[in-house]
């Protein structure tokens, strides 16, 4: 400490959000592993004192559901942000969240890769500027939360860097979940995504969340996907925040392990 | 005063029970309004309840005789006035008879918009004064409803309390009563609510109470901001969103607290700094220095 990351970026707040969810839960520090990624919100894996891992750029949930079926002891906490987790390692996070692997998925969203250097992410808003896409994006981007639905996780959960103790209550209920667990933090990257696309300053882009948040809980939806007032930036247009998902499903080490022990007792049936 | 119950024909009485919201005020006015009906009276009631602890009003006027008009109690026409908290005692008094029958249960609830520092916890509240009550000639009780409902082991019977007090003072049968709490109240508490009518019904005035008066909660926190200059990169998050604007950059890149004896220890700025920058300390200064 002092980290790496830029002033007034969000991912910290995340960060504190989760350390606190851990400490509430009452975990033992030898018994949480987090594994990151690559990119700017992966970097904080660096500054956990828990067992962690830092993997190939998308492969965190890969080396995460290895950890997992080899140590089922553990807690494994999986730290990647939306370039990681939904581009480079896409199929990935879908696989594991398909085979409903116990996994607690944390995912940075702030629409943009920072660390590379500002290009285009497959969550940048449509008409964003991006060092990729000088003149707007023209892609329409992911629903992180439907998409991981929709693959089979069995806890989907958003929440806004704005709101840390909102943030910090839905971690801990992805903590406790058993099977695939994903929370999606809206963050912000006032290095890059704010500056691009003169959304204001970290403290500005923050701010914006709440606003829209108030907005939306005012059912001013449409004014809070432009502009709230005059002379204040744009915010991101409301999405559903809190718990979306919440089912339960066998999990895929205790199916495997099922599975290993039915083979060796039909092996050892056949056995001369 | 007699609210006595004849054969003949009864002059229409009224009693207006008001409180400040979830003390049972509507409970309480239903329950008479029921006894009333079960002693062959016509009865007619109207309520509003709308969060006295956020400005509103929570009240139930109950009317009941040979016949009745109108459910509504105008100013200086209510026979009695039940009120579940001392300062909707007052702000009713003038809807009470001069001779009128006053059961003012001593509880006090402070509403927010009383509150005139939110760090000292000063706040406006008239004091439990019985010179506040000159004027009114009828007779008082005054009883600690909340504190005896305790004593029971329920807070939620202070309501069945104040009736108590009440129907010592009608001249409803008992056994109505009786009949008609257990029938209202929540499944599971009518043993608890019988005994509270009883305490009710024999609870004395207590003077006691009267010379109590308003006092803020001792022991106010003392909070201390730390901010480890070290790790802040001047931001500016916590400065914009400390609800007292008691941070400011301090003009080395960092920021400083300005009026460190304003801060309400709300933590925003502790869990919105990304950089784990400041700690909110609830007990005054340790040794100078801030987190490693
Ligand atoms: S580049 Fe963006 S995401 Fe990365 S640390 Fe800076 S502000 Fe945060
Ligand atoms: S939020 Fe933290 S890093 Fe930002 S200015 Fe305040 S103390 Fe410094
Ligand atoms: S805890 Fe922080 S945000 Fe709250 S009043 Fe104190 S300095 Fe301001």
């Amino acid at each position: 400490m002092p980290h790496i990351l830029c002033p007034g970026c969000g991912h910290g707040i995340v960060a504190g959000a989760l350390l606190r969810a851990i400490c509430r839960l009452g975990l033992d520090q030898d018994t949480v592993a987090v594994v990151a990624g690559i990119g700017c919100s992966s970097r904080l894996a660096g500054y956990l004192d828990f067992c962690t891992l830092h993997a190939t750029h998308g492969r965190a949930p890969a080396f995460a559901t290895g950890l997992k079926l080899a140590r089922p002891d553990l807690h494994v906490i999986v730290i990647t942000g939306d370039g990681d987790g939904l581009a480079i390692g896409g199929n990935h996070l879908i696989h594991a969240a398909r085979r409903n692997v116990d996994l607690t998925c944390l995912l940075f969203n702030n629409e943009i890769y920072g660390m590379t250097g500002g290009q285009l992410a497959p969550t940048t808003r449509e008409g964003g500027v991006a060092t990729t896409a000088p003149y707007g994006n023209v892609e329409p981007p992911f629903d992180a939360c439907r998409l991981l639905a929709a693959a089979g996780a069995t806890f989907v959960a958003r929440g806004l860097a704005a709101q840390p103790l909102v943030l910090e209550e839905l971690i801990a209920r992805a903590l406790a979940h058993r099977g695939f667990a994903f929370v999606e933090v809206l963050t912000d990257c006032p290095e890059f995504h704010g500056r691009y696309n003169r959304l204001g300053s970290g403290a500005a882009m923050l701010l914006g969340q709440i606003r829209a948040t108030a907005a939306v809980e005012a059912h001013l939806a449409p004014l809070a996907s432009t502009v709230v007032h005059p002379g204040l930036p744009p915010v991101r247009p409301p999405v559903e925040t809190g718990v979306l998902v919440e089912t339960t499903r066998p999990e895929f080490g205790d199916r495997l392990r099922a599975a290993a022990a039915r083979w060796a007792d039909a092996r050892e049936d056949h056995a001369p | 005063m007699s609210l006595a119950v004849h054969r003949q024909t009864v002059p229409t009485r009224g009693v207006l029970f008001v409180g400040v919201g979830g003390q049972g005020v509507l409970l309480a006015s239903t329950i008479l309004g029921e006894v009333a009906m079960a002693a062959g009276l016509d009865v007619k009631k109207s309520e509003v309840h709308g969060m006295a602890k956020r400005g509103g009003v929570v009240f139930s006027h109950v009317r009941f005789g040979t016949e009745v008009f109108s459910p509504l109690i105008g100013l200086a026409e209510a026979d009695a006035l039940v009120a579940f908290e001392w300062a909707e005692g007052l702000r009713w008094l003038p809807y009470l008879k001069r001779d009128g029958l006053l059961v003012l249960d001593l509880a006090r609830i402070v509403p927010p918009a009383a509150q005139r520092d939110h760090r000292t916890w000063t706040v406006r509240y008239p004091d439990l004064d019985p010179a506040a009550l000159t004027g009114h000639h009828g007779p008082v009780v005054a009883v600690d409803a909340r504190g005896r409902a305790m004593q029971l082991g329920s807070p939620h019977v202070a309501n069945t309390i104040l009736l108590g007090v009440l129907a010592a003072r009608l001249e409803f049968p008992t056994a109505l009563w009786e009949e008609v709490i257990e029938r209202c109240v929540p499944p599971g508490t009518a043993a608890v609510n019988r005994r509270a009518f009883h305490e009710g019904r024999t609870l004395e005035p207590c003077a006691l109470t009267w010379a109590q008066r308003w006092t803020p909660p001792q022991g106010v926190p003392g909070w201390r901001v730390a901010v480890a200059t070290a790790w802040c990169k001047g931001c500016d998050i916590c400065v914009r969103v400390c609800p007292e604007g008691i941070l400011r950059p301090d003009g080395r890149g960092a920021v400083e607290v300005t009026v460190p004896e304003r801060c309400t220890g709300c933590r925003l700025c502790e869990w919105l700094c990304p950089d784990f920058a400041i700690t909110v300390h609830s007990r005054p200064a340790a040794p100078a220095g801030v987190a490693r």
